[in-house]
């Protein structure tokens, strides 16, 4: 098994012995925060020329980290939770025939946001899978608004996949 | 007719007529105006919606009596033929004979039965209007002259160009289509109203009007002037020009059947019915007599490289191009099937800009056998044209298959005459042009060697929709016998044993979102196997800006994955410039227009 998917494993297991909102959402913190720095710390490495991939995959995992801090700490978290989950992204599976790949020393822009999807994708069913599981109430609540924030940022990345990969860059 | 003696003065008995009327009681005709006649030329009316600012109206007024004017709250799209002017008529000047209704293209300017307008005094300025929907007085009027068939000035229909049928062409690279006949050619080009669209939308603003009409009067030189004041590479654009020109032409806006003018085989007319020597003695005119003592490099022998090179020989300066391929022209050589652009015509090109004072070096890759800061060690400037070489890949599972390969890699031995392992039957991945060209030439290859063809080409994009590819690409790739299926995604390449066997493909419902973005929906009970001996990838390709070296990368400033330029195509490092499909796009004109952009910046910069 790669090194990510041991990741995941790891970390499914951590948010399914979470019983409290307050305890999902730490978890998710710190998620979103190894992202950003795992992306923050990949900016140097990567030619200037594809950098622009990293920065902002490190800045939208900041944002991510951001939401679910200001969620942490917000009195009326379960009135934006529930606004959240009643309009829930469409996973439209292109990043599921897209491999999964270690990402090497000098990564090109392909592998990077291949990476992204798969670790967008992998997150999204994680927290889909313990929303399945989980008794009705605040914490599938949690865990579904988590999944759909997921999709959303992997539909995006999607986007940007084809943008850069099928039609010759952002210029066409 | 009978024949006037205009010598006849008349009997002298003639002026006595008069007394005739000396008795009878006058006659007052009613003030109220008469209804006019059902197709009554009086004053204007403008679809201002329908109307293009194309000026034929003003262009065809022997009188003058027709000014376009600018309205700035119409938008303006030059790509699409679209002029934010509109006319104004002087009814001082108009004599009513409706030619400018005649040649309209798009009959947005017609006239009513309304025919009277006084004015007092100082309001003389009420002659002079701009017509709208409603009429001269903002009412309603009945319509008066209507052009019809008869009497429309615009000859609509294209001639036809003849191509190779494809029991014929199949298995041969031999270029399908016939070309203008003279007759033809002047045929076609007495069409042209010469109201200039296609100038304004053309990338690199080719006198199109001035040599259409060289071409009309016969003056096949004079043609061949007009091309090579804006484009080095007009035996090229004159085959697989992407002819925005066209989609501009004033008449293919017409309503019902009208054919905008085939400025493209119009091109390829001249130029190939114009010796080369000819066009060698054209090229050289207007080059500086007096060498400037500046160099520039050139890397990339394609068309926004050459277009800079010839521009900057002109100007005095001496140019050297480096190309790491054995022959110039890019992917204008090593991705366009000779069929489409027959070698020799763009090796005519290249050794008329060559004949210049243009030097290329073959062979040569920059970054490897020399670097860049060598070429600007060695010269004033440098420019990057390298294009857009390498192909990108899906990375599906099993892409990694020896046997799943990029098109463009392909296209490329084809011309260089390296063995190609031509599979039996093949699925191509992709549903643009390149795709088209790899289909078609492995269709060729195939039929030559097994005397078949097996190609399956499958698309995201939907046919007729969405799809990429040109509409004549298509409708040539089914008549020789390729199979084409739309709106099916790439899922895995199938190995069995070590050996590729097929693609599974997955069912596209959708392809865009509401705000055109690429978010495809797919049918998960919907697969297919296609049964392949070689998958090619077509999906999309990149630039090698390795050949930059790592200090230069990091030196310079770049948008998204390409370098920054600006509007002039300058880098953010002072002696560099980049041109062509590598910042732009894949499309030979713009690459012409770009290599003319970056040329003029470049003298500007060395005559500082």
């Amino acid at each position: 098994m790669s090194k990510h998917k041991e990741g995941h494993s790891k970390s499914y297991e951590k948010l399914k012995s979470k019983t409290t909102l307050k305890e999902i959402l730490d978890v998710a913190v710190s998620f979103e925060k190894t992202a950003r720095d795992f992306y923050t710390a990949m900016i140097p490495k990567v030619s200037k020329n594809i950098r622009y991939i990293v920065e902002e995959l490190a800045e939208e995992e900041q944002q991510h980290y951001d939401l679910f801090l200001s969620l942490k700490n917000d009195p009326y978290v379960q009135t934006q939770l529930d606004e959240r989950i009643k309009t829930p992204t469409e996973n439209h599976k292109f990043s599921d025939y897209v491999q999964l790949l270690d990402l090497g020393d000098n990564p090109d822009d392909q592998t990077i946001l291949q990476y992204a999807l798969a670790r967008e994708d992998a997150a999204m069913k994680q927290y889909q899978d313990l929303a399945d599981n989980a008794p009705e109430g605040e914490l599938q609540d949690t865990f579904r608004f988590l999944a759909i924030e997921e999709a959303e940022h992997k539909l995006e990345l999607e986007k940007k996949y084809y943008e850069i990969i099928h039609s010759g860059g952002p210029g066409n | 007719m009978k024949k006037i003696n205009y010598n006849d003065k008349g009997s002298i008995l003639n002026p006595l007529k008069n007394l005739q009327f000396y008795a009878r009681k006058p006659v007052t005709e009613p003030l109220g105006p008469r209804d006019a006649s059902a197709s009554y030329r009086g004053f204007h009316i403008n679809d201002l919606n329908k109307c293009i600012g194309c000026s034929s109206c003003q262009k065809i007024c022997d009188n003058a009596a027709i000014t376009m004017v600018e309205v700035p709250s119409i938008k303006e799209d030059a790509a699409k033929g679209l002029r934010n002017l509109r006319p104004a008529i002087d009814y001082g000047r108009c004599c009513w004979c409706a030619l400018c209704v005649d040649i309209c293209p798009t009959s947005a300017i017609e006239m009513t039965r309304e025919y009277v307008h006084t004015c007092d005094g100082d309001e003389t300025d009420s002659y002079f209007i701009f017509p709208k929907e409603t009429g001269i007085h903002g009412d309603s009027f009945e319509k008066g002259w209507t052009k019809t068939e008869d009497s429309d000035l615009l000859d609509r229909i294209r001639r036809p160009m003849g191509e190779m049928l494809s029991e014929a062409r199949i298995d041969n690279f031999d270029e399908i289509v016939d070309g203008f006949t003279l007759e033809m050619a002047v045929q076609e080009a007495s069409r042209c109203v010469d109201c200039g669209l296609c100038e304004d939308a053309c990338p690199a603003h080719m006198h199109a009007p001035n040599y259409i009409r060289s071409i009309y009067e016969g003056n096949l030189e004079q043609a061949v002037e007009w091309m090579y004041e804006t484009n080095p590479f007009s035996h090229v654009c004159g085959r697989v020009c992407t002819h925005i020109c066209e989609t501009a032409c004033s008449l293919g806006h017409g309503e019902g059947e009208s054919d905008p003018i085939a400025i493209r085989w119009l091109k390829r007319f001249a130029m190939d019915n114009v010796s080369k020597t000819k066009i060698k003695q054209i090229a050289r005119k207007g080059k500086a007599r007096k060498k400037s003592g500046k160099s520039i490099a050139v890397v990339g022998a394609g068309p926004a490289g050459l277009t800079a090179a010839f521009d900057l020989v002109k100007k005095g300066h001496k140019v050297t191009v480096y190309e790491s391929l054995p022959k110039a022209g890019g992917m204008t050589r090593y991705g366009i099937p000779n069929y489409r652009l027959p070698e020799d015509r763009l090796d005519q090109d290249i050794e008329v800009i060559q004949s210049v004072g243009v030097d290329i070096k073959y062979n040569v890759k920059v970054g490897t056998d020399i670097s860049m800061a060598q070429l600007y060690k060695d010269n004033h400037a440098v420019v990057m044209a390298i294009g857009l070489q390498m192909g990108r890949s899906t990375r599906i599972k099993g892409s990694d298959h020896k046997m799943v390969v990029k098109a463009v890699d392909l296209l490329r031995m084809i011309p260089k005459g390296d063995k190609v392992n031509v599979p039996k039957s093949a699925v191509v991945i992709g549903g643009g042009n390149v795709a088209m060209d790899i289909a078609r030439s492995m269709a060729r290859l195939q039929q030559q060697k097994y005397g078949e063809v097996n190609i399956t080409l499958t698309a995201l994009e939907q046919l007729g929709k969405t799809f990429l590819a040109d509409d004549e690409e298509v409708k040539e790739s089914l008549e020789e016998g390729i199979s084409i299926l739309d709106a099916r995604g790439p899922k895995q390449c199938v190995i069995k044993n070590n050996k590729l066997v097929g693609l599974e493909t997955v069912k596209v419902i959708s392809i865009f979102d509401a705000q055109g973005r690429f978010a495809p929906k797919y049918d998960e009970e919907d697969l297919q196997f296609h049964q392949a001996d070689m998958v090619i990838e077509a999906i999309g390709q990149m630039s090698d800006v390795s050949i930059l070296g790592e200090e230069l990368t990091e030196e310079l400033e770049w948008n998204r994955g390409r370098i920054q330029i600006d509007e002039n195509g300058h880098t953010s490092v002072e002696w560099l410039w980049s041109a062509g499909d590598m910042v732009k796009g894949p499309d030979v004109i713009n690459a012409v227009a770009d290599g003319h952009r970056v040329a003029k910046d470049i003298d500007r910069f060395l005559n500082k």
